[in-house]
Parts: structure tokens; C-alpha cells; sequence
């Protein structure tokens, strides 16, 4: 992590006491001296700090609750190092990052209030799951590995209308307005599902 | 093999239609023949009540025994009272008969009371009609007695009587006890019969697949083995150590399909995820969703695929599976060669993608509950060449 130039590591604890305010990106333990921290990540998330969910434990139903309190992103442990600093620097300009575990958890998620994807998302999100490798999903797909991002990015940000609010989440949803990656209309629908409406298509329903 | 069931319908048929002659007989001498006998010997009754009334009681006892019995509700105390009450209006009746004609023309009840006990108690123990049958008897012998009627005529008409009255419904009964009970034993048999033809069956299925397993197993494992004993087979030619560990992983995945475990295919990814690791392989193998039931020949394939894969791959695997209660995707990406799995055919079809800048494999196969094609055939992508790096 400090091998790289864009990272500087200011703050390492065992407990969340003593955390200093001024921090771009936690990367929080999910298991924090035996107790699990979702609470804290959304009160945390409350007080507009951006938060990387890290943890061993891949659980869906895990995952999908530190997304939920306000995470930014999971990783797993046993993911690697290239993720975890690639997700640092997204995450801390409020893009979303997700890793092939958080991709997987997204993909088979089965709540009924799970964001509805659309079929290009649930593919590239599945083959990004699978591969790890965007570029070999992005040739599988027939498509560019920038539009696969696109796709895998749109996926997350819907899980951002889902649990409860916090300023991390809209911090990204702002973001993605800015870099073109939906409009202020698609955000304007909770879940970003209107079928018909042309200025919603990528988020339109998902198969299965 | 006759269908058991309709042996069960064959058996009940057959009590039946001994129960409606039974029946029959009965209410043709009771409702015909008595009626005659008490309609022609009327003026001579000693008693019209006890005549009329002993008749009425045997009709009611034979109408309900019989209704019930052809419903198949007659149940053994019902049975007994009912046969008690014929009993006793045979005595009553042998009491309206004038002196003398016990024998005689006026005579009604013996014989029909006699047959209603055949009736009523067929299905009791024998004893108890027996019993029946030396009451109903002994009453009209004791009559005769008292009358000092009998002699040596009177002696050889009553055995004539006995003969032809008792010995012939007893003999009735016994003879459709036996027959009752030979058809429900041949319905117990053909039961039986069917029962065992049916584990047969599958004994001789699994016992087929078990021949199957292991004539593959043996046609497969059985040269290497002849090699690397005659020397032929050199154990340091990666080729031969990449056969023999084919097969060895192969042996461990017909171990783990036998195992009783609630997830059966995640058990033999597993074990081969664990046998790779153990091979020194970096593999990682996730899994989400609840997995369905799924057919044994496309289990086997899909895990007969990744198994393939894990074994050719030089240092690194990832096994990932994502199931739903209609679906199965299973995908492995490893650096393995491209041809590993050129000559696989199966089940469900497979996607293979072979990254050659990268010297990766990845195969994602997919089964579809809704559109399960384990009848079909395979649909493999030839492995195609291509350049990619990771994202």
C-alpha cells in the first residue's frame, strides 16, 4: 500500500477510538477484535467518511449489509493488493470500485429488494465474478473494457439506493452524474427503474 | 409381473362375490322357502306370535347382517349380536312348532338360522361357529328327546339331517375361509413379488453404474499402472505425472459422489479444489447461491469439467460457482493448456476461452433447469486464441 505514490497511510489502529477526522478512504476490518462493525461503518458512513469494507469473510449476507450501512466498497482479504489499492483511489474520488467477490455477491443476490440489473450488468458483473480479468470479459462480451466498467459501475451504484441513506452514497451517485455514468433523471427514480423511459434503458430489469 | 393392485382389486372381488352368494341364498330361503312352509303350516303353529315373530327376527338380523357385510361394515360384535339374536329365534320358532314336527313340514328355522351363522360368523374364528352350529343343533336334538322321539330311525334321519344342514354349511364356511385366505396370501406374494422386482431393479442399476465406473476407471488407470510397473511409463514425464494425477483426481471424485452430503456437486468441486491445492496449485474456489437438485449425469459433468482443468492447470486456478433454484454456472479460470478439454463431451454445453498472452483458460459451463438438455449434446466452442491482459 505505501509503496504506492497516490496512497498515504496517516492512521493504523486496532479500535475505531482515536480516528482522526480528515481521512479520504478507512479501510475497516469488518471484524474488528471479535465484534462485527456494521453499525459503526453506518454511523461513520453518516458522518460522510468513505469507508473500504475489509474483510475475509465473503459472506453475501455480510457483504451486501456493509454496502448497505454506507461501505464504499468490499474487498476481500484474499483478493489482493492491486484491488485494494485500486478501490483506495477510486473510493476516495467517490467512484465506486467493485471487487470480482463484492461482483459475485451482487450477482446472486436474491432479495426482493435487490436492485434490478440489467442482463449486459448481470453478465459483466458474472464474468467479472468468474475471470477477473475485465479485459477477457470485455472480448467474451464483444465489447470495450471501458463499457464493461461502465456496466459493472451502473450495477453498483444501484445497490446505492438500497439500505439506508447516507452522504457516502450520495457523494457517489453525484460523482457518477459527473462523469457521465447516468443522469440526474435515472437518479431521480428510486431503484432507477422505469421501463420505457428512454433515458433509463441501462437500468432496466433484471432476468432472472 | 401382474400389476399388484389389481391383485388387491382381485382378492376383494373375490370376497365379495362369496359374501353376495352367500347372500343370495339366504334371502331366497328365507324370504321364498320359509314363507311357504309358514304360509302352508300356519293353522297347525302352536304359537302365530312366537311363528311370526321368530321369522321377523331372523329376517331383520339377515337384512341388516347383510347390508353391512356388502358394505364391508360388519364388525365382529355387530356379527355376534346379530347371530345371538338368529339363535334365539330359532329356538323361539322351535317353540311354535306343534309336537312332533321338529322334522317336519312346518319346520323352518334350522337350516336358516344354521346359514345365518355361516353368514355372520364367516370371518370369526371357527370355533365360534362351530359353537353356533352345536347350540342351533342341540336344541332341536333336545326337543326330540324330550318328546322321546328318538330311535333308530329317528337317529339316521337326524344324521341324514346334520349331514346335509350343518356338515354342508360348515364345510361352506371352511371352504371360503380357505379360499379367502389363499387369495390375500397370493395377494401378500404378488405384493412381495413386486416389492422385490422393483429393488432388483435398482440393484441392477446401481450395480451397472458401479460396472460402468469401474470398467472406465480400470480401462483408464489399469495402462498407466502396467507402464509404470514395466518401466514403459517414465514417472518423471510431466505428460505421464499429468495422467496419473488425472485419474487420481478422478478416483477422489467418484469417492465424494457417493458421500451423503446436502450440497453433492459443491462436495466434489470441493474435493478437487482440495486435491489441486494439495498438488501445490494456488486455487480459490467462491461460491454463492443455493444450489438446486440437479441431475446425476449433469453433476457428474459438471464437475468432471473443472476437475479436468484443475489437473492440467501449471500454478493457479479460480473456481467459482453461482447457482439459484434454476440455475447452475460453473466456471473455472486456470493456466492450463487449450486442449485439455478438446475431447469432452457431456451433458451441457460448455463455453471454453483460451487467453493466449496470458496462457489461460477459461471454461464456463451453464445448466438450466428450465431448459435441461441432459438429452442433448454438447455444444464446445473450439478453444479460440486471443490476446488480453486482466483488467
Amino acid at each position: 500500500m505505501t509503496e504506492d505514490p497516490r496512497i498515504r497511510v496517516v492512521h493504523v489502529g486496532h479500535t475505531l477510538e482515536g480516528l482522526p477526522g480528515s481521512l479520504d478512504v478507512l479501510i475497516l476490518d469488518l471484524n474488528l477484535n471479535g465484534r462485527l462493525v456494521i453499525d459503526d461503518i453506518a454511523e461513520l458512513a453518516c458522518a460522510s467518511q468513505r469507508i473500504i469494507a475489509y474483510s475475509q469473510f465473503t459472506e453475501p449476507d455480510l457483504v451486501l449489509a456493509a454496502l448497505d450501512a454506507g461501505a464504499s466498497a468490499f474487498v476481500a482479504k484474499g483478493e489482493g493488493r492491486v484491488h485494494l489499492v485500486e478501490t483506495v483511489v477510486a473510493v476516495a474520488a467517490d467512484r465506486p470500485y467493485v471487487t470480482p467477490t463484492a461482483a459475485g455477491v451482487m450477482v446472486s443476490d436474491s432479495r426482493p429488494d435487490a436492485p434490478r440489473l440489467s442482463e449486459r450488468e448481470r453478465i459483466a458483473l458474472l464474468w467479472w465474478f468468474q475471470s477477473m480479468s475485465k479485459a477477457s470479459v470485455a472480448h467474451k462480451m464483444g465489447i470495450s473494457p471501458h463499457t464493461v466498467e461502465m456496466y459493472i459501475r451502473r450495477a453498483r451504484l444501484k445497490y446505492a439506493h438500497v439500505g439506508r441513506a447516507a452522504p457516502t452514497k450520495a457523494d457517489m451517485l453525484v460523482r457518477a452524474i459527473e462523469d457521465g455514468l447516468v443522469s440526474a433523471e435515472e437518479i431521480a427514480e428510486p431503484g432507477g427503474v422505469h421501463e420505457g423511459d428512454p433515458a433509463v434503458t441501462g437500468f432496466q430489469g433484471r432476468s432472472r | 409381473m401382474s400389476d399388484p393392485s389389481s391383485d388387491i382389486v382381485a382378492t376383494a372381488r373375490y370376497a365379495h362375490a362369496l359374501n353376495v352368494s352367500l347372500v343370495t341364498i339366504l334371502a331366497v330361503w328365507h324370504f321364498a322357502y320359509d314363507v311357504l312352509i309358514l304360509w302352508r303350516g300356519w293353522p297347525s303353529y302352536t304359537s302365530h306370535a312366537a311363528a311370526l315373530g321368530s321369522w321377523l327376527v331372523v329376517a331383520v338380523a339377515l337384512v341388516v347382517g347383510s347390508v353391512l357385510l356388502l358394505r364391508g361394515t360388519l364388525g365382529p360384535t355387530t356379527a355376534r349380536v346379530l347371530a345371538v339374536a338368529t339363535l334365539l329365534a330359532g329356538y323361539l320358532a322351535l317353540d311354535s312348532y306343534p309336537s312332533g314336527q321338529v322334522l317336519g313340514e312346518v319346520s323352518w328355522a334350522w337350516n336358516t338360522v344354521g346359514w345365518c351363522g355361516v353368514l355372520l360368523l364367516m370371518r370369526a374364528p371357527l370355533g365360534e361357529l362351530i359353537g353356533f352350529q352345536t347350540l342351533n343343533t342341540a336344541a332341536p336334538v333336545l326337543v326330540l328327546a324330550v318328546e322321546g322321539a328318538i330311535d333308530r330311525v329317528m337317529v339316521a334321519r337326524l344324521i341324514v339331517v346334520i349331514c346335509a344342514t350343518v356338515g354342508f354349511q360348515l364345510l361352506f364356511a371352511m371352504t371360503g375361509r380357505l379360499l379367502l385366505r389363499t387369495a390375500r396370501q397370493a395377494t401378500d406374494l404378488a405384493l412381495a413379488d413386486a416389492e422385490n422386482v422393483g429393488r432388483r431393479s435398482v440393484d441392477e442399476a446401481v450395480h451397472a453404474g458401479r460396472l460402468l465406473r469401474y470398467r472406465q476407471v480400470r480401462e483408464r488407470i489399469e495402462p498407466l499402472l502396467r507402464g509404470l510397473a514395466d518401466g514403459s511409463l517414465d514417472p518423471s514425464d510431466d505428460a505421464v505425472r499429468r495422467a496419473t494425477g488425472l485419474e487420481a483426481a478422478r478416483l477422489r471424485r467418484l469417492f465424494a459422489e457417493t458421500d451423503d452430503t446436502p450440497d453433492p456437486l459443491l462436495h466434489e468441486l470441493r474435493a478437487s479444489a482440495d486435491l489441486a491445492e494439495r498438488r501445490g496449485l494456488d486455487v480459490s474456489f467462491v461460491h454463492y447461491g443455493q444450489p438446486p437438485e440437479i441431475p446425476l449425469v449433469v453433476r457428474r459433468f459438471l464437475a468432471e469439467v473443472p476437475l479436468v482443468v484443475l489437473n492440467s492447470a501449471a500454478s493457479w486456478a479460480r473456481l467459482t460457482t453461482l447457482t439459484d433454484a434454476g440455475e447452475v454456472i460453473v466456471s473455472v479460470v486456470a493456466d492450463a493448456p487449450p486442449d485439455v478439454l478438446s475431447d469432452m463431451r457431456g451433458a451441457v454445453p460448455l463455453s471454453v476461452v483460451f487467453d493466449q498472452e496470458e496462457s489461460q483458460l477459461w471454461v464456463e459451463i451453464r445448466w438450466n433447469r428450465a431448459a435441461d438438455s441432459t438429452s442433448g449434446s454438447s455444444t464446445t466452442t473450439p478453444s479460440s486464441s486471443r490476446e488480453s491482459r486482466p483488467g
